[in-house]
C-alpha cells in the first residue's frame, strides 16, 4: 500500500544523430531487448529503469529523443531538468560523431544546466560490433575530442550484443554522484575563495573507454 | 451649382458647317464640375474659348453617327433640340400607310421607325444630305427650341386620362420655364412661336394582341377570325388584320397606326371581329397565300382579301364589336381587354385584347435626341430643386415633370425601348456628376436587355448603349471596390450593392466577352488590395518592439477575417446569385495571400528570436521575471490563434482550393515558438500555484469537502494549460504527441512542486508549546493540505484523458504504426505513472510528516501510561484523549484512503515507539509487569482505534506479543516457550530422533497413560544402541507440583523399546481443566555407567508434548486409551500430532487410536519468549530454565 520507492531520481537525456541507435541503446538497457528493425523515434520516449551502484539504488528516468532535424523543436523542451546527457554516435558513422558539438551545444543551449562545465556529459560510441573495416571512429579520435570537450567519460558501446550498455549508464551514475559530491563541496565551501586547484584537477583527468568493464 | 446658360457665337470653321454658316451656334455651357472639357479634336486657335467651356460630353452621346461628328466636334455640348428644318422635314413626311404597317405583324414597331430616315429618300433628297441635316439639327437645337417644342407638347396634350391633364397646362408652363430659366417675357415670345405652329400629326397605334371565347360562326363550331378597326371621323378608312382560321382563340399580333386630328378627343374607335367566309373568290385569292414570297407579296394578298371582305363581296359574318372613346386612352398608352358585343345579342360574343396608344410621326431620331436632353433638363432640374442625396434618385420626376415627359413620349412617337434608352443614356451621364440610385439602372437596363439581346437595336443605338453602359460600369467597380464602406446593417446600402451587381450581371449576359467579368474581379481584387493597405496605414506599429508588431499583426487579422465574414454574411450569397462570382471564396485567396506575406517573416523571426531568449532557471523560476516573454508569447498566441481561425474559415470557404494555400501551413511559422508557449505556461503555472498556496486560508472551500482553495486553484491553472492546447490544435499528429509528453510532464512537475508548497505551508503548524511541554496537535491545515493533494493528484490522469491523448495515439498509429503508437502510449504512461508515484510519495511523506510530529507525545504519554497503569488511571485517558482528539480530526478532515494511510503510519511509529520502550525498558530491567501495564495500554488503544479496521499490520502483532511475553511472570514465561515448541512440533517437517506410540485419555479427573513403545530411537551408546525410558511430566510445572512425574521401566539395548506401561495421574478438576495444560514426554538414555551421583547422568534422547485439549475425553479401561505415536523430539523440533481426529471420548478407551509422536530437541534460542526469558537475569528460575534448554540444545549439535 505504501509505496517504498525512495530511491534518487535521474533524469537521462539520450543525444545523437537519427540512427545511431539512441532507442536500441535505451530499449537494451531497459528490457536487454534489442530490435534490428525498430522505427525512428516520434518526439521523445520515455522509460524508467533501476540501477544499483554502491548499494543505493537510482531511479533513472530516461528521455530518448528522436535525431531528426525534423524533431528539433519537439525534443529541445525535454532537455531542461537533466541531470545526465549522453551523447551518442555511431562507430561507423563519422558525421554522426562530428556532430556530437552541435548536440553538446543543443543540450547546453536548452537544458536548464547550472554549471557546464561540470555537466555529467557521457559520450557513448554505439554500434561497437561492427568491423574493423566499417569502422570510421578510432578510440584515439573520440579519446581527442572528449579531451578538448572537457568530457572525461566516454564509452563504446553495442546495443545490439549488449556489451557496455550497462556500463554506460552505470559510468553515468557515477559520474554524477561525482559531480554531486562536488558540487556539494563547493556549496560547502566558502564562495569567496577561489579554488585555485580544482581546475588543474580536472585537466588530469583522463578518458576512460570501457573503464567499467569488468 | 448653377447652369448658366449663355448664348455665344462661334463661328463653325468645319466645311460641312459652312452650309449654315450664318445659323448662331447656340451653346449650352454648362459650369458643372464633373463635366470636364473635351479636347478631342482641338484645332484652331479660335476654338480655343470655346474648348473652355466647352463639356466633357461623350460625344457618341450627342452624335450618333461618329464619323461625321468629328466634324462638329468642337461646338458640341449637351442640349439642344428642336429646330424649324425638323418641324419642316416632318410636315413633308409621308403618313405611313395603315394597311402596310397593319401587315407588318411580326415586325415590332421599333423595326419599322428604323426606317424613318430612309424613307425620305424618295422624297428627292439624298441620303447623306438627309443625315446631314438631321444632324445639323441635332447639333444646332437651342435651349429655347426645345423650349418651344415643349410648350407645343404641352398645347398640344394628348390622352386625357393622365396626370398632365389634371394638372393643367398653366402649371406645367410654369414648371418648364421654371425648369428651363426662362424669363416670363421670353416665355411669352417662345410661347406664342408654338402655338403658332401647326397641331402635330398624331397617330393612335393600335396593336391588336388576341381575341378570346369568340362566338363560333361555322359549321365546325370554329370561326376564322380577323379584325376590322376604324375611327368615327373616318368610317371609311377601315383596317383589317390578317385572318386566323379555324379558331376561336385568335392571336394577331399586328400593329395598326391610325391618323387622328386635333379633335381626337371626342373620337372612338371601332373593334369589329369577323368570321370570314371562305368565299369562293376569296378562297382563290387565299389559295395564292402559299405561292406568294415575301413580306410585301402576303401585304398585297392580304390588303386585296380585306378589300373583297370589306365591299361585301362575300358572306362575312360580324362576330362582334367594342368602342372606344379616345379620351379613355391615358397618353401614356394601355392594354386592355375589350368584351365584344352584336347589336341584337345580350350574351358576349367574346373578348379581345388591344393595346393602345398615341404617337406622333416625328422624326424618331430627333425625337429621341429631344427626348434626352428634354430628360437632361428636367432631371437636373429636379436635383437641383429636390436636393436629392447621391444614389438615392430613382426615377421619379414631379408629376409636372412627369407630365411632360409622357406627352412628350407620346406625341413623339416614342417606343418603349426609346424610352428606356433615352433613359439609360441620359441617366448614365448624369449619374456621373450625381449618382442616381442602382435601382433605377437596374429597372431601366431589365427594359433594354431583350431588345439588345435579340439585336433589335440599330447599330448606333447599340453604339450609344455600350457607351452609356460603359459610362456606368466604373461607377458600379467603384461600388464593389468600395463594398467595405457600405453600412452593411441598412438594408438600403445591401440593396444597392444587389442592384449594382444585378446591373453588372445583366451587363455580363449581354457582354459576350469576358472583360465585364474581368473587371469586376479586377474591382474585387482592387477594393481587397485597397482596403488592405488601408489597414495596414491605419495599423502602424508603435513603437519598434515585437510585441507592439504582432499586436498590429493581430488586430490586421482580426480585421480581415471580420472583413470576410461580412463577405460571406452579406455579400457572398449576392455576388454569386447575380453574377455568378464566389466572392468571398476569392477575397479569401486574395486575403490569405496577402496575410502570408506580411505575417509569415515577422511571425518566424519573432519565433526564432524568442527561442534565443535565456531560459528561465527551474529552481529560481520565482525571482525571474517572465512577463517581458510572457506577453510576447501571449500576443504571439493570440496572433496564433486568430490566424487558426482564419485557417479554418478558409477551409470551409475553400473547400477544392484550400490545400494549395500557403496560409494552411501556418502553424510552422509558429513551430520554435511552440517549446517557447509550453515553458511560458509553465512557469505561469509554477508562479500561480505559489500564488494559489499563499492565498490559501486552508479552511474547506465549503461543507460538502474537504479540500481549500489552493487545490481548486491549482486545477485550474492546470485547466488554463489544458485550454491552451485545445485551442493551439496543433494540426501536426507528431508534433501534437510530443507536446502532450511535454505538457504531461509539466503538469507533474507542477504537481510536485504543488505538493511540496503545500507542505512548506502547514510546517510549523500545530506546535504547540507550554511551561512544561512542547506538543502537537494535528489541526485541520494539515489535513487539508494532504487533502488537497490528493486531490489535485486525483485530477491528473482525467486531465491527460482529456488533453486527447487517446485520440492523438490513434492518429499516430494510423498516420505510422500501431506499434509506434504503442510507444509512445509507453512513454505518456510512464510518465503520468512516474509523476502519480511522486506525488504519493509526497503525500506519504506529508502523512509522515505528520505522524512523527505526533511521536514524541505519544511516546511520553505511553512511558507514562506504563509507568502508572495502576496507579494513576489519568495517565491512559491522557493518551487516549491525545490520540482521539488528532485521529478525530484526521479522519473528519482526511479522506478515508489517507485516513487509513496515516493510521498505518502512526502504529507504525506506534509500534517503533514500543519496540523501543521495550528495547530500554528491558535493558533498565523492568519488572515484568511494566511491559505488562505497556500492553494493557495498547490494547486499550488498539480497542479504541482499530476497531473497525482488521488490516493490523504483522510488525504491531510482533510488537505486543513482545509485550505479552516480557510482561509474563517467568513461570508463565516457561510455560510459554514450552507451548512454543508444543506448536512449532506441529509445523515442523524436521527428522525426528524417534517415534513414541502412547494412548491417552482424560477419564473425569484422572489422565490414563499409557505408553506403548518407541520406534527408531536414535543411538545414545557407543554400542549403537540406547536404554531409553520415557518420564511423563504434567507442565506448566508449577500447577501439578502435587503430581508425581511417573516414569517407565528402563528398556535396555534396543532402538524399538516395547513399554507398555500404564499410569494414571490424579488431577484435580482445576489442574484437569488448565486450559494450556501440556503433557511432555521426555525419553532419555538411562547411562547406568558412570555418572550416576551426578543426576544428569541420562542422556536426553528427546521429548515430545500434547496438548489437554488434544487427550480425549472418555470412561473404560486403560486398555482402550487411544494411542498415540508419539515423535521424540528435542525443543524446536517437537513432532505433534494434532488430534482434530480423534473422537473425544466415550467409545472404548481400545477402540482409540494409537498417537504417534514424534520424538524432537529444542534447536533454537531465537524465540521471543526464549529471548524475554534470556533478559531476565536476575531471575534463577529462568537462569535454570534457559540453562537446561540450551544443554539439550547442546546435545542436539554435539
Amino acid at each position: 500500500m505504501r509505496p517504498t520507492n525512495k530511491n534518487t531520481m535521474l533524469k537521462v537525456v539520450i543525444l545523437g544523430d537519427g540512427g545511431v541507435g539512441k532507442s536500441c541503446l535505451m530499449n537494451r538497457f531497459v528490457s536487454n531487448h534489442f530490435d534490428e528493425h525498430s522505427f525512428h523515434t516520434i518526439g521523445v520516449e520515455f522509460l524508467n529503469k533501476d540501477i544499483e551502484i554502491d548499494g543505493e539504488t537510482y531511479t533513472l528516468q530516461i528521455w530518448d529523443t528522436a535525431g531528426q532535424e525534423r524533431f528539433k523543436t519537439l525534443r529541445t523542451p525535454f532537455y531542461r531538468g537533466s541531470d545526465i546527457c549522453l551523447l551518442t554516435y555511431a562507430v561507423d558513422d563519422k558525421v554522426s560523431f562530428r556532430n556530437l558539438s552541435m548536440w553538446k551545444n543543443e543540450f547546453l543551449y536548452y537544458a536548464d544546466v547550472k554549471e557546464h562545465l561540470h555537466f555529467p556529459f557521457i559520450v557513448v560510441g554505439n554500434k561497437s560490433d561492427i568491423s574493423n573495416e566499417e569502422r570510421e571512429v578510432s578510440q584515439i579520435e573520440l579519446e581527442s575530442w572528449c579531451n578538448e570537450n572537457g568530457i572525461c567519460n566516454c564509452i563504446e558501446t553495442s546495443a545490439k550484443n549488449a556489451s557496455n550498455v550497462q556500463e554506460a549508464f552505470k559510468m553515468a551514475v557515477q559520474y554524477w554522484l561525482k559531480a554531486e559530491s562536488r558540487a556539494d563541496k563547493n556549496e560547502y565551501s566558502c564562495n569567496d575563495t577561489i579554488d585555485l586547484t580544482k581546475k588543474s584537477g580536472e585537466s588530469r583527468s583522463s578518458c576512460c573507454i570501457g573503464a567499467t568493464e569488468e | 451649382m448653377k447652369d448658366v446658360i449663355k448664348e455665344k457665337e462661334e463661328q463653325a470653321k468645319a466645311a460641312a458647317a459652312e452650309d449654315e454658316d450664318e445659323e448662331k451656334i447656340k451653346t449650352i455651357d454648362e459650369v458643372s464640375e464633373t463635366e470636364s472639357p473635351t479636347s478631342s479634336d482641338s484645332e484652331g486657335d479660335d476654338k480655343s474659348q470655346f474648348i473652355a467651356c466647352a463639356l466633357n460630353i461623350d460625344i457618341a452621346l450627342i452624335f450618333p453617327i461618329r464619323e461625321e461628328a468629328s466634324l462638329y466636334t468642337f461646338h458640341i455640348f449637351i442640349s439642344l433640340v428642336i429646330n424649324t428644318v425638323r418641324c419642316e422635314m416632318l410636315r413633308r413626311m409621308p403618313k405611313h400607310s395603315a394597311s402596310e404597317l397593319s401587315l407588318n405583324k411580326d415586325l415590332p414597331m421599333k423595326m419599322i421607325r428604323r426606317k424613318s430616315l430612309s424613307q425620305l429618300t424618295f422624297r428627292g433628297l439624298k441620303k447623306e444630305e438627309i443625315q446631314q441635316r438631321n444632324y445639323l439639327t441635332l447639333i444646332n437645337m437651342t435651349i429655347e427650341e426645345l423650349y418651344i417644342e415643349l410648350l407645343y407638347v404641352i398645347i398640344h396634350n394628348v390622352g386625357h386620362c393622365n396626370v398632365s391633364f389634371e394638372i393643367g397646362e398653366t402649371a406645367l408652363f410654369s414648371y418648364i420655364q421654371d425648369a428651363f430659366k426662362i424669363s416670363n417675357e421670353k416665355h411669352q415670345e417662345l410661347y406664342d412661336v408654338a402655338s403658332k405652329k401647326e397641331p402635330p400629326n398624331m397617330l393612335l397605334n393600335v396593336e391588336v394582341i388576341e381575341a378570346k371565347d369568340l362566338a363560333p360562326k361555322d359549321p365546325n363550331g370554329l370561326a376564322d377570325p380577323y379584325v376590322t378597326l376604324y375611327l368615327d371621323s373616318s368610317t371609311s378608312r377601315r383596317y383589317n388584320s390578317s385572318v386566323k382560321q379555324t379558331t376561336l382563340n385568335p392571336t394577331w399580333e399586328e400593329h395598326f397606326a391610325l391618323p387622328i386630328d386635333e379633335n381626337a378627343a371626342d373620337d372612338t374607335l371601332h373593334i369589329e371581329v369577323w368570321d370570314f367566309d371562305p368565299a369562293e373568290t376569296v378562297g382563290e385569292k387565299f389559295g395564292k397565300f402559299v405561292n406568294v414570297k415575301g413580306v410585301k407579296g402576303i401585304r398585297r394578298l392580304v390588303k386585296e382579301i380585306a378589300v373583297t371582305a370589306t365591299t361585301g363581296q362575300h358572306n362575312n359574318e360580324l362576330i362582334g364589336r367594342a368602342q372606344i372613346p379616345l379620351s379613355a386612352i391615358p397618353a401614356t398608352g394601355m392594354k386592355m381587354w375589350y368584351s365584344l358585343d352584336k347589336k341584337n345579342k345580350v350574351t358576349r360574343q367574346g373578348v379581345i385584347k388591344l393595346r393602345l396608344g398615341f404617337s406622333s410621326e416625328k422624326n424618331s431620331k430627333v425625337a429621341t435626341q429631344e427626348h434626352r436632353h428634354l430628360l437632361r433638363i428636367l432631371l437636373l432640374h429636379e436635383l437641383e430643386t429636390s436636393k436629392v442625396a447621391p444614389y438615392w434618385w430613382c426615377g421619379t420626376f414631379s408629376p409636372q415633370a412627369e407630365s411632360l415627359i409622357t406627352q412628350h413620349v407620346a406625341q413623339s412617337g416614342l417606343c418603349p425601348v426609346d424610352t428606356a434608352l433615352s433613359q439609360w443614356i441620359v441617366y448614365t451621364n448624369i449619374h456621373k456628376t450625381h449618382p442616381l440610385s442602382y435601382d433605377l439602372f437596374a429597372s431601366i437596363l431589365e427594359k433594354l436587355v431583350k431588345p439588345v439581346q435579340t439585336g433589335l437595336l440599330s447599330e448606333e443605338d447599340q453604339k450609344l448603349f455600350w457607351n452609356a453602359t460603359h459610362r456606368l460600369l466604373p461607377s458600379c467597380y467603384a461600388m464593389i471596390r468600395k463594398i467595405r464602406k457600405t453600412n452593411f446593417k441598412e438594408k438600403n446600402a445591401l440593396k444597392q450593392i444587389s442592384r449594382v451587381l444585378s446591373i453588372l450581371g445583366t451587363i455580363c449576359v449581354l457582354d459576350s466577352s469576358e472583360n465585364i467579368h474581368k473587371d469586376l474581379v479586377e474591382a474585387i481584387r482592387k477594393g481587397a488590395k485597397d482596403w488592405f493597405d488601408h489597414l495596414l496605414e491605419n495599423n502602424t506599429v508603435e513603437d519598434d518592439s515585437d510585441d507592439a508588431k504582432l499586436k498590429c499583426l493581430v488586430k490586421i487579422v482580426q480585421l480581415v477575417r471580420t472583413d470576410l465574414q461580412k463577405a460571406v454574411e452579406y455579400y457572398d450569397k449576392m455576388f454569386q446569385e447575380q453574377v455568378n462570382f464566389q466572392y468571398a471564396r476569392n477575397l479569401y485567396n486574395i486575403y490569405q495571400k496577402k496575410l502570408t506575406e506580411l505575417v509569415k517573416p515577422d511571425v518566424e523571426e519573432i519565433c526564432t528570436t524568442m527561442a534565443k531568449m535565456p531560459h528561465i532557471g527551474y529552481q529560481n523560476y520565482s525571482q525571474v521575471d517572465t512577463s517581458q516573454p510572457l506577453t510576447i508569447g501571449t500576443t504571439l498566441f493570440e496572433l496564433y490563434l486568430y490566424l487558426q481561425r482564419f485557417v479554418v474559415l478558409g477551409d470551409g470557404l475553400c473547400p477544392f482550393e484550400y490545400d494549395s494555400f500557403e496560409i494552411k501551413d501556418f502553424h510552422v511559422w509558429f513551430y520554435s515558438g511552440v517549446a517557447q508557449w509550453l515553458n511560458i505556461a509553465f512557469y505561469k503555472a509554477l508562479q500561480r500555484i505559489d500564488k494559489a498556496v499563499g492565498l490559501d486560508q486552508l479552511i474547506p472551500v465549503d461543507n460538502t469537502v474537504k479540500y481549500s482553495s489552493s487545490a481548486i486553484d491549482s486545477i485550474s491553472i492546470f485547466y488554463q494549460i489544458k485550454i491552451f492546447w485545445r485551442e493551439l490544435n496543433w494540426p501536426d499528429v507528431e508534433g501534437c504527441y510530443t507536446f502532450i509528453a511535454k505538457i504531461i510532464d509539466d503538469i507533474c512537475r507542477c504537481l510536485v512542486h504543488y505538493a511540496t508548497q503545500m507542505a512548506k505551508a502547514v510546517e510549523g503548524m500545530g506546535d504547540k508549546q507550554d511551561m512544561y511541554e512542547k506538543k502537537f496537535e494535528v489541526t485541520q491545515e494539515w489535513c487539508l493540505a494532504i487533502n488537497n493533494i490528493d486531490y489535485v493528484l486525483q485530477s491528473l490522469v482525467p486531465f491527460t484523458v482529456e488533453l486527447g491523448m487517446e485520440d492523438i495515439l490513434e492518429k499516430l498509429s494510423e498516420l505510422n504504426s500501431p506499434l509506434e503508437a504503442q510507444r509512445c502510449q509507453q512513454t505518456l504512461e510512464t510518465v503520468i505513472a512516474n509523476s502519480v508515484d511522486t506525488v504519493k510519495n509526497e503525500i506519504f511523506n506529508l502523512l509522515d510528516v505528520v505522524a512523527s510530529k505526533m511521536c514524541p507525545s505519544m511516546k511520553r504519554l505511553l512511558v507514562e501510561g506504563a509507568e502508572l497503569f495502576h496507579q494513576d488511571c489519568n495517565s491512559v485517558d491522557r493518551v487516549m484523549m491525545y490520540l482521539d482528539n488528532n485521529l478525530h480530526t484526521l479522519h473528519d478532515q482526511l479522506n478515508e484512503e489517507n485516513f487509513n494511510r496515516i493510521l498505518d503510519i502512526i502504529w507504525d511509529y506506534l509500534n517503533d515507539i514500543l519496540l523501543d520502550l521495550i528495547k530500554t525498558n528491558l535493558e533498565k530491567r523492568r519488572p515484568p509487569s511494566f511491559f505488562a501495564n505497556l500492553l494493557e495500554t495498547l490494547k486499550l488503544m488498539k480497542s479504541s482505534f482499530r476497531l473497525n479496521s482488521n488490516c493490523e499490520c504483522d510488525k504491531l502483532k510482533k510488537t505486543e506479543r513482545l509485550l505479552y511475553l516480557n510482561g509474563l511472570e517467568t513461570p508463565d514465561l516457561i510455560h510459554q516457550v514450552h507451548l512454543d515448541l508444543w506448536k512449532e512440533q506441529k509445523s515442523t517437517e524436521e527428522p525426528s530422533f524417534g517415534q513414541l506410540t502412547v494412548k491417552m485419555k482424560f477419564q473425569g479427573d484422572e489422565l490414563k497413560v499409557e505408553i506403548l513403545n518407541a520406534k527408531n530411537l536414535v543411538p545414545m551408546d557407543s554400542n549403537g544402541s540406547s536404554d531409553s525410558f520415557v518420564r511423563v511430566h504434567l507442565l506448566p510445572e508449577e500447577m501439578f507440583t502435587n503430581i508425581s512425574k511417573p516414569k517407565t521401566q528402563t528398556q535396555h539395548k534396543t532402538l524399538f523399546p516395547l513399554f507398555d506401561e500404564s499410569f494414571t495421574l490424579k488431577l484435580s478438576p482445576e489442574q484437569r481443566n488448565r486450559p494450556d495444560g501440556l503433557v511432555l514426554f521426555s525419553c532419555k538414555d538411562y547411562d547406568m555407567l558412570d555418572y550416576d551421583m551426578l543426576g544428569y547422568n541420562n542422556q536426553y534422547i528427546g521429548e515430545a508434548l500434547v496438548h489437554f485439549k488434544d487427550v480425549p475425553n472418555g470412561s473404560g479401561s486403560v486398555s482402550s486409551l487411544p494411542q498415540m505415536s508419539l515423535e521424540l523430539r528435542r525443543p524446536q523440533t517437537l513432532g505433534m500430532h494434532t488430534f482434530k481426529d480423534v473422537p473425544n471420548g466415550s467409545g472404548s478407551v481400545s477402540s482409540l487410536p494409537q498417537m504417534s509422536l514424534e520424538l524432537r530437541r529444542p534447536q533454537t534460542l531465537e524465540t521471543d519468549a526464549l529471548k524475554a526469558l534470556e533478559f531476565r537475569q536476575g531471575d534463577k528460575q529462568a537462569k535454570e530454565f534457559l540453562r537446561r534448554y540450551k544443554m539439550k540444545m547442546a546435545i542436539t549439535k554435539s
